[in-house]
Formats: structure tokens, sequence, C-alpha cells
């Protein structure tokens, strides 16, 4: 074919004078003609002008030439140019090859002659290579005919309207709940003062009716593959948690959401709700709710008991929603309210703030508000199953609240007189009184439940006997309730108590004190009970005795103070020897001290005896507290149940015994543990009791968690004001030490706004779910999903925006320190009409401000942060100080360091706003202080400046000041850039392919920029260059077929052995493995031509064509 | 001395250092003229071979530029070129060979102030080190 010997033309360029005289190009032309291969070399002044072309295609058409090769300026600018002038002429266009003698030889080298040898050098080395180059087909690929938008503020409309008028499809992904970008925050625009929503609303609105316009909101681009004419975008559309369809945008989602969030649209000026929409002219008009992770209050419950939600729920006064919302998960609220140990507390973000909310007293305070008995019973869609529940406590109510609820018949049988458990029997009435008991557990009998009293487990009855009579299933709730034996000499003397029995007792109407002096055994908190029972029974001398020290003890810290106030005595490090008797009769204890040791499996230090401390404390009662286990008698009926070593009922991890049908929870499972911990076990033995009857399978595996996420929690904001949490008031201990009246006297309704407006709404939505009440088209679906979506298009337009400059770092301008300070978005939503003050300029105090400061270039022209200008902020400045001039009569000052005011009726702007009487001062502000210079000053802020123009120190006393913010590019536009492939510059903009000819367009193919993500602009530069931008996409789709890349990998058949190294080498997945001839082909769709494979190929069978080892190497070859 | 000026080729990406060295070029950054440029689509298809031709060939100094990580215009090819190129600094060393001689550098496209740079330290430290003894070259 062509390979035959080499026919090379050479062309060296003047480029005007930018190559020629630094490169002497009639020397570099007279070498080259010596080169062999070499048919022609000429030198020309313009090699890429008309006539330059021309002088190559002549050539090969006369001389015959096969090889082509032009030194000039970079292949990035003209290689296409001179390819196509090949083709033009018949030849191939990759028997080209340029030598870049410009940018790497003449512009960069000082030295004349050394410029001429370099460009020698690399036209040398292009001829040699070009001698190897082979012809290279392309393929003609029909485009998509659709563009991909990537940001929907006035940049991204702009081009998605222009496109779409076009004809074509348009795929406008913004990630926000609506369109508009910056342009919907703004009040007015420079110069004309064009109100900015009457000249953008139109556009939105358009948008949304245009029916080429496929509007994303509320999405991310998460891929863009493929190539020019054919990118596969893939968009993941957030759960906005509201149907698009079914939204009408009425808001009565937002009217009931109880959640406040500071407003990213009104740029924190102001609040919003979880349910939300930007502003009211917002496109979509959907509303959107705000939802983070679960907050992890909320998590770290072990009932999951949605705290987020009852909190915010109590603060906006509705506490009965706040009782249902509770009794979903804890179906005692005001017991729970009163002695949860509240683990979600030491879980609350607050705490990194001040301290954490007072959630249980929260409960509390929402159960006593409500009067249970009025509270409505649900419809129940009865079934024909019947459930047994042994034992009423917290384990055995849930399940039977539980089961009852899911239509079940639910029976309970009780060994006591009463209903409740170690609720009723193992706390006091000073921390739980007995009739917020009996409240709570009427209303759940209320459902429909029935109990059997003194029925008592395996005297009365087994399990047996139930599922003989026709229960399908039966639970154990039998607690724990035999206390623990001190194994230790005269245990069994009178005046020897166990605490359970005593507090049981107590509960049930004994008012016989223990004795005079007594000594209670144990740190938990039935040895707190217990010694505060005995100090209200009128003993007199009362201590606790703990054989570790006070941090070990396992009772609640709030619960120790408040014996302790009540006068009962602590001794710590001593443990009992023996009880001390005379005649039968306890009358002292004798004890040992104890050191700590080292620490045991429970990480507490053990406590070692200290011989010979033995000691006598006389006493005449004593009462055991060292731990509980469940009561076992009932075990020889029972001998299908299986025990633990430490007679517990053994389940498997879905709380399902050995009898099938038997399902089993709370103390009796655990050992000793807490109320919510027992409710929890209620609830997952209700789960599988009811999967179970219903005839599914009990999966024993648990879902892992995954704890290796970060968690996306709602931000705390740094200039969150301090306020610790609010502590209910207690009786004084001398009134409560002499009667069981409840200790707390729970929180005020005041603490109680308070408490919900401490919470932080970690999770964003609190999920309360009155949002679903409240929306009458049913639009609201909580469980809504991310989901993907893939878009074929022809074109992207990246349209990512700006990010204001965020002033916080240059402290010596007091932002975020002063409330006066603001930036100009701030400014912008002040004057706004939508804003927080409905566009009035008012002080944080509420006052009209009188003096405002306006600072220019803050972030900007500044080696500290961007050395470039930001464009828009002398114009935006300058706007402001008409405005405040119009609407407050303000004496403004701007402090400037240049006026940059080229465009359209810009300088006629600037000279009317001086004609205002607008103080200009040239300088910039070094200090904005809060100490004044004057005393009449007091309370205004000082902004000072050297004036630059007079020499002197300018320091001007203000009411406000205004911070002229620079442009950054938008967070998140560098993993956009990363997608498309498109590189950024120093200061994080959007490379454009060239900075004078080809601003809206990017090296990569296809992929086109508009607006402020190329660099800062304002509005009319913004528009035009989107027009821009969506000419190009227009272009490129009207044309309708785009070539393929010829520079893809090639495999040699003959030659591959099969090795499959290349397929792992291969990030696009762009060879396959054909099985049956054993060798590795290219997919030349995917393949993006990177020689990937052909570095990993042992054989040297895979090859990048154009790029070829014997190109490569002979290109190097001739370079040295 | 100046009449024995080393001999340097770079291995450049063309979507980074190739474009960062066009930018350095079109602000007339100069650097040393010995200097030699070889484009290629990325670093991740440079191949042993490249690099040991140009020594072979009488280079005294190769550098390799490409994309920051996680620029890479071919995903990850930048990434594989890091531990190829370490491998031969390595080969090198054990033949007898500084590894110094070589060097990897991320320039990316806007960086042309950041490719003058390193072309005048690497030019100046192969200088400084000299030109590979002849014998050196035939053990390679």
């Amino acid at each position: 074919m062509e390979h035959n010997k080499p026919k090379i033309g050479v062309y060296i360029c003047h480029c005007g004078m930018n190559i020629s005289p630094k490169v002497n190009v009639e020397e570099v032309s007279s070498f080259t003609g010596e080169i062999n291969n070499v048919t022609i070399a000429r030198d020309y002044k313009f090699m890429c002008s008309n006539p330059g072309q021309e002088l190559i295609t002549e050539d090969i058409k006369n001389l015959g030439l096969n090889r082509v090769v032009v030194a000039s300026c970079s292949p990035r600018m003209h290689e296409l140019t001179f390819r196509k002038a090949c083709e033009n002429a018949g030849l191939n266009q990759f028997y080209f090859q340029m030598a870049n003698i410009r940018e790497h030889s003449s512009w960069v080298t000082k030295d004349s002659a050394q410029a001429t040898k370099k460009a020698k050098e690399l036209v040398f080395a292009a001829i040699s290579r070009v001698a190897f180059h082979a012809p290279l087909d392309t393929r003609e690929v029909d485009v998509k005919k659709s563009v991909v938008i990537i940001g929907g503020g006035i940049a991204g409309m702009q081009a998605a309207l222009t496109s779409a008028e076009a004809g074509f499809d348009v795929h406008l992904v913004e990630r926000e709940p609506s369109i508009g970008g910056h342009m919907s925050k703004f009040d007015k625009t420079f110069p004309t003062l064009d109100c900015a929503a009457c000249i953008s609303t139109p556009k939105t609105v358009n948008i949304g009716q245009h029916p080429n316009i496929n509007l994303l909101s509320y999405s991310e681009v998460s891929a863009i593959e493929g190539f020019v004419g054919n990118y596969n975008v893939t968009v993941k559309r957030k759960a906005r948690f509201i149907s698009e369809e079914k939204c009408t945008g009425c808001g009565l989602c937002t009217e009931v959401c109880p959640v406040n969030i500071r407003s990213d649209f009104d740029e924190g000026l102001s609040n919003r709700k979880a349910a939300y929409r930007s502003f009211p002219q917002a496109v979509p008009l959907t509303f959107c709710i705000d939802k983070k992770d679960t907050a992890p209050c909320r998590t770290g419950c072990p009932a999951e008991l949605n705290v987020q939600g009852y909190l915010q729920l109590v603060g906006m006064k509705k506490y009965r929603e706040a009782i249902d919302l509770i009794m979903e998960r804890v179906p005692l609220p005001g017991v729970l309210g009163r002695v949860c140990p509240h683990p979600c507390e030491s879980k609350c973000r607050r705490i990194d703030v001040d301290s954490a909310v007072s959630i249980r007293d929260m409960k509390r305070f929402a159960a006593d508000q409500v009067d249970f008995e009025s509270l409505d019973i649900p419809e129940i869609i009865e079934n024909d199953k019947k459930i047994a529940i042994i034992g009423s406590g917290p384990a055995g109510l849930t399940v039977a609240y539980d089961m009852r609820l899911k239509g079940y018949k639910v029976t309970i049988f009780e060994a006591m007189e009463k209903a409740g458990g170690m609720l009723r029997v193992g706390i006091p009435d000073y921390r739980l009184p007995q009739n917020v008991l009996d409240e709570e557990i009427n209303h759940l009998l209320r459902h429909g439940i029935d109990i059997k009293y003194n029925s008592s487990f395996g005297k009365d009855f087994t399990t047996k006997d139930l599922l003989d009579e026709g229960y399908d299933s039966v639970f154990l709730g039998i607690g724990a309730h035999k206390t623990l034996k001190m194994r230790i000499q005269g245990e069994n003397s009178k005046g020897v108590l166990d605490a359970v029995s005593f507090l049981r007792d107590v509960n049930t109407g004994s008012t016989k004190k223990p004795g005079e002096k007594v000594v209670i055994i144990g740190g938990g908190n039935v040895a707190i009970d217990a010694a505060g029972v005995s100090k209200r029974l009128g003993s007199i001398d009362v201590t606790i005795l703990y054989r570790r020290t006070e941090k070990e003890m396992p009772a609640f810290k709030e619960e120790i103070d408040l014996v302790l106030d009540e006068g009962v005595n602590l001794t710590t490090l001593v443990s009992p020897v023996k009880i001390v008797e005379q005649n039968g009769v306890a009358v002292g204890i004798e004890c040992i001290k104890n050191e700590l040791g080292p620490a045991d499996a429970s990480g507490r230090r053990r406590p070692v005896p200290i011989e010979g401390s033995e000691y006598i404390i006389d006493c005449d009662a004593v009462i055991p507290a060292i731990g509980q286990e469940p009561d076992i008698s009932w075990f020889e009926k029972e001998p299908e149940l299986t025990l633990s070593k430490w007679n517990t009922i053994e389940t498997n991890t879905k709380m399902q015994t050995a009898i099938p049908e038997v399902f089993a929870g709370g103390d009796g499972v655990t050992g000793p543990a807490t109320v919510i911990e027992a409710i929890a076990a209620g609830h997952r033995a209700s789960e599988s009791m009811d999967k179970y009857l219903s005839g599914e399978i009990l999966d024993e595996i648990e879902e892992p968690i995954d704890i290796s996420k970060e968690n996306n929690f709602l931000d705390i904001p740094s200039d969150y004001s301090k306020k610790l949490k609010s502590e209910m008031e207690h009786l004084s201990s001398d009134d409560r030490k002499v009667n069981f009246n409840e200790i707390s006297m729970g929180l005020t309704e005041s603490q109680s706004e308070t408490e919900a407006e401490r919470c932080l709404n970690c999770g964003g939505c609190c999920e309360c779910m009155e949002c679903v009440k409240a929306c009458e088209v049913e639009a609201i679906d909580h469980a809504m999903e991310e989901e993907e979506i893939q878009i074929e298009t022809g074109a992207v337009i990246l349209s990512t925006g700006f990010k204001a400059f965020d002033p916080s770092p240059m402290t010596q301008y007091g932002y975020g320190i002063y409330p006066e300070v603001y930036t100009s978005l701030e400014f912008e939503r002040l004057n706004n009409a939508t804003g927080p003050t409905s566009g009035k300029v008012l002080m944080k105090n509420g006052e009209v401000p009188k003096k405002v400061a306006i600072v220019h270039c803050v972030g900007s022209r500044d080696d500290k942060h961007n050395k470039f200008c930001s464009r828009v902020c002398c114009m935006y400045s300058m706007k402001f100080a008409h405005l405040l001039k119009e609407k407050t009569g303000a004496e403004v000052w701007e402090f400037y360091i240049d006026i940059r005011s080229p465009g359209k009726l810009y300088e006629e702007f600037y000279n009317r706003v001086q004609e205002e009487g607008v103080h200009f001062i040239r300088g910039r502000v070094a200090e904005i202080t809060d100490i004044p210079d004057n005393p009449e000053d007091r309370g205004k802020l000082t902004v000072i400046a050297e004036n630059t123009l007079t020499r002197r120190t300018a320091r001007i006393p203000v009411d406000m000041v205004i911070l002229g913010v620079g442009l950054n590019p938008a967070e998140g536009s560098d993993d956009v850039g990363r997608m498309a492939g498109v590189s950024r510059d120093g200061d994080g903009w959007y490379n454009e392919l060239h900075a004078k000819l080809a601003p809206v367009s990017t090296p990569i193919n296809g992929i086109f920029l508009a607006g402020c993500c190329q660099g800062p602009k304002d509005i009319p530069d913004t528009v035009a260059q989107s027009m821009g931008a969506a000419g190009e996409a227009i272009a490129l789709l009207s044309k309708g077929t785009v070539k393929t890349m010829a520079e893809i990998s090639e495999i040699d058949p003959d030659i591959c052995s099969g090795c499959k190294t290349c397929l792992t080498a291969c990030s696009y997945s762009a060879i396959t493995f054909n099985d049956s001839k054993n060798i590795a082909v290219v997919n030349e769709a995917l393949c993006q031509g990177c020689g990937s494979c052909s570095v990993a190929c042992p054989s040297s069978s895979a090859s990048v064509k154009h790029f070829n080892d014997i190109q490569v190497m002979n290109e190097i070859e001739a370079l040295l | 001395m100046s009449e024995h000026k080393p001999k340097i080729v770079a291995l450049v990406c063309n979507w980074c250092t190739y474009t960062a060295a066009d930018l350095a070029g079109t602000s007339r950054r100069d650097y040393p003229s010995e200097i030699r440029l070889v484009r290629l689509m990325c670093t991740g298809m440079i191949d042993s071979k490249y690099i040991l031709k140009a020594f072979l060939e009488g280079a005294d100094g190769v550098f390799i530029g490409g994309c920051h990580p996680g620029d890479c215009h071919y995903i990850d090819g930048n990434l594989k070129a890091v531990k190829r190129i370490e491998a031969i600094g390595i080969m090198l060393e054990q033949f007898g060979f500084e590894k110094e001689r070589l060097k990897l550098e991320w320039i990316g496209a806007s960086e042309g102030p950041e490719f003058q740079e390193n072309m005048q330290e690497f030019a100046k430290k192969i200088g400084d080190m000299g030109k590979v003894q002849t014998a050196d070259r035939m053990i390679l």
C-alpha cells in the first residue's frame, strides 16, 4: 500500500515574529532538507493561514508526498488544522506530525542559537517519527440529540432555554430543590437596577413548562462516561420525600413541621422548616423534606424511640401527638419519663455545644400534660389468634400492647395483685408514683388486653397448659425478682432482709421500718432505693457499703446524690465478711477494707481486701442488694425450656426459647437490666412472635450495621449561643425524706420550650409525621429512596457557578464576631422582599442603620486568599450604596482599591452613585473594631483604613459593615470537573480550551462551559457565555455525527498469549476475552487509548495506535 | 563546562504536563534548552523500554510529568505510572545508575510556573551530576 519509501514534506513556520527570528527558520529549513526521506523543506510566515495550508496540499499533489511534518506551534492548537489540510489533498490525516518549536523552543529559550538547535532536533524527531506513521481510520457515529446541563443557575437556565428552543432535548440537573441559583437571591441587578426576580422568574417558569426541558432538581451528577456525541451521564436523584407529581405546593406540610433549620437560602439570617421550599416562587414548586441521618438520640435508645420527633412536638405544644409518637416505641411514657437511665442523652450532640438536652424530662413533661384516660383507642383489626403473656412488667406490657395493636387477643397472667412487675414493686413511690403507673397501664389495658392477677407461672399453670388451652403463642416476661445471696456467715439471722422483698413489701403497703441502724450492701439502684426507703420509714442511721469507689457504682449518679442529700451515709471500699449475731438476731456486720487492684472482666478495677483491716459496724438491720436473678422455682415443671448458668432463660437472637411457640425477653432473659432494655426486648419478641404466627421463617442472621460510614447530621452553627440543660425542681431534702411524695417536680412549660429549642435537630426532619397527616393529596413519602438514572446525551454543559468567599478567616474584619458585619450575599437577602426582613434594611436590633461601610476586595486581589479580581464586587457594592441611600437615607462609605466598572452603563452608574453623595475612600480596610474612638460611638463599629489619596488614616464609626466578598468555584465543582475530564486552573475555575478563541469549549470534545464555573463574571457576561455554550452544543448536535477516535488500543491476535494481564490493567473494562480463541479483544467503543494495556502486555501484542513502541522509540532516539 | 550540556528527555502526558509546558511557553517562562519533550497521551502508557531507550541513547536525565493524582484524564493511568517508575528507579540503581536521574512529578494543566521551576531544577541537578559515563550505559 502506502508503506513504500517515505516522501516527507517539512514546513517550518515563522509564526510572524513568534518563532522567527529567535529560531533561525531558514537554517532549520536548510538543515531539514538534508535529512534522509525529506523530499521538500520549506519555511513560511504563517503555516496555519490559507496560503500556508495550500503549500502543503499542493506539494502532496505535485510532489507525491506521503508524510507531512509542520514545525510551528503546539499540536494542541493547530494539529487538527494541518491534519485537515492533509486529508484535503487525499493523504490520510495520521501521516502527519507536528513539531512544537514555538511554545517549546522560541518562547522558552533565551539564546537564539540554542533555540535554533532545539528546533532542529524537534523537527528531526518529528521526521523520524512520521516515517513510521500508519494510516488510521475513524468511523462516523451518530450524535445523541440531547444536552445535559449541570447547574441550574442563570447560566444553566439560559443554556437550557437556548438549546431547548433549538429543538433539542435538555436535561437540566440542579442539586438544590429549586433552580435559579444565586441570582434568585438578589433583589436588584446592576447597573439598570432591574428587579432580579422580575427578570429571572420568567426564565424559571419557562424552564418548568418547556416541553423540551427535563428539569432534574435536587439531583447530582455522579458519573460522566463515553465520548463526544455519546456521553452517558449518571444522575443521582436525591429523595425529596415529597412526590413531584402529587405536590400542589400548598405549604400545609411547612405549617405543621416542628423543625426549625437555618435557611441557607437566606444565608442563615432566618430559619426554615425541615419541610420547605426555598422561596415562594420556586421552580419546581414542589416542597422538599430535609432529612439527614437518623439522630444519635434515636439510634442510641435501645427501643429506638424517635426522640427528636417528640422533643419538637412538645416544643409545638402538641403533647397528645408527642405521646402518640412516644407510644409507638415506649408504651409507658410517664414511667420512662421518670425512671429511664436515658442512654440517649449521652449520645446527644448538644454536648458538643454545652450539655445534653433533657430528653427524659421532656418525655415526662409530655406525659404529665396528657390525660391518658381521654386518649382515643385506635381501631384494631382483629385476627383469630390468641397470645398469653406471663408477667406484666415492662417487657410483658410491651409485647401485650404491640400484639394487641396487630389484632391478636392478648391475656396477661400476673403473679401479683397488681400489674407492673418491677415497676410496681421494685421502684419506690417517691421516684415513680403508683398513680402514674396505674394510669398508663390502664390505658394499655383499655386496648382490649385481658389480665389475670394472682396467676403464678409454674405454680398455677405451665406453658404447656396455656398452649393446650388454645393460646397460639406465649411470652415469658418473668423478670428477675430473686436477690442474690451474699454467701457469708449469719446471712439467715433475723434482721437480714433481702432488698427486693423489702422494697416489694413497702410498695404493696407495708410501713414497717427495717431497723434503727440499717446497713445496705451493694452499689446498684436497688441499694440506693432501699436506702431512700429506709430513711423515709424512719430509720435513723442508714449506711450503704460498697466494695469499690463511688466512681464504679452502677447506680445512677443523680440517684446517689439525692439519697446522700437526704442523709444516707456511703462507705466505699469495704466488703462484708460476716453478720454479727446474738441469739439469731443481727447486731452488727463485720467488714474488711479493700483497695483497687487490676481491672476485671467488666473493665472496672477489682477490689482487693486489705488483710487485717477487718472492723465491725453496729446495726440492727442488714439489707443485701448485691444483684438479682430470675426466680426459677417453675423450672422443674418446664423440662423443655433451658436455662443459662446465671439462671436466665435461653433464647435465640429472635427471642425464641427452646419451645418454638414460647418467646421470652426482659430481665428473665438478660438478668437485671433497665426498663428501656426490657421494652426493647419486648418489641423484638413481638416482631418475632408476629412473624412466627404468620408462618414466616425467623431469620437468625442479624444485618451487620455499617459503622464505617461518617454520619451526616445537620451542621451545628459555629455561633450557637450556649445554654445549659434545664433541670427539674426537686422537693427539698427536708421535705422529701419524711414521706413518699414524688421528689422531682417536672419541667415547666417554658423549660420545655427551651429544651425543644436546644435540640439541634441532628436528623433534619424529625419524622414526627405531622406533615403526612396534614397533606391532603398524600404526596409525602418518608420512605422515598434516592434513585439513579442514566441519560444518553450528545453534549454536556457545565454551569456549576460559584460560591461566595467565606470571610471568617479574615478575623480583622470581625465577620462572625460582630453581628453587624454582613457578607454581600447576606445583605442581598436583607434587602430582598422575600428575605428575612421582607426587604427592610434593618440591623439585628431592628433599627435602621444610619451609617454603613462597604468594604471592597474581601478575599479578592489579595495574595493571602485569591489573587484574582472577582469582577462583580465593585458594581454590586455601588448598587448596595445606591439602595441603602434610597431605602434608608444612610450615609455610606465605599472602601475600594480601584473601581472596576468596565461594562455598558457601568461607569455611568459609578458616576451616579458618586453624585448621590456616597463617600469613596481609596484604601484597603485594615481592621474593623468595636472599640470606639469616642465614647459617643459606643456600640458602633469603627472601620480603619489608610486613605491612600489623602495619606491619612480614616477611622469611620458605622452601624453596619458589608463585606464585598469575592467569588470562588462552587463546592463540588472539582468532582464534576474530574467526572467530565475538564481540568481546573490554580484557583479552581475550569480551564477553557483557549482563553481568547474557545472560551466556552474545553479540551474534551462535547463538553462546554457556561457562567462562573469558568471564572467570575457578571450576569450579562454569564448569559452571553451560556448562549455561546448552547450554540456550540447545538452546532455539534445539528451536525448529527462525530468521528470516533482513531488513537485507541489494538491487540495483535497472532501474538496475544491469552494471559489476561491487560484485562485487569484496563480502567474502562474495554478489553474482553475471547474464550474460544484464547485471546484478548479490544472493544473499540469503550477504549479511550490510555495505553495501560500496552504497557502491561508481557508479549507486546497490545499497543496504542499512533503511539506504538516503534513510533515513540524513534522519536526518543532522534531527540538524543 | 557549557559545551558538555546534559541531555534530558521529558516524557509528559498530553492533558496536564504538556499543557503546562504550552502555558509556560505562552507566558514566556524560559527554561534550559537541553530539555526535549515527548508528548504521550498518559504517563500510564510510558513503557519501561522508553526510559531505558532514552538512557541508552545518551540521555543524562529522564523526567516524567503527569496529572495530579485524582486528575488523570484516564481515571488512574498516573497511579499506574508511579509504581512502574519506582520499580525502574530501583532497577537503575542496581545497574549502578543514580536513580535521581529519573524523576516523576505531577504538573497540572494550569501550572505553567511549576513546569518552569521543575525544568530548571531538574536541569540543574542533572547538570551537577554530570554526564552518564559511557561504561555505565554499556551495563544497561
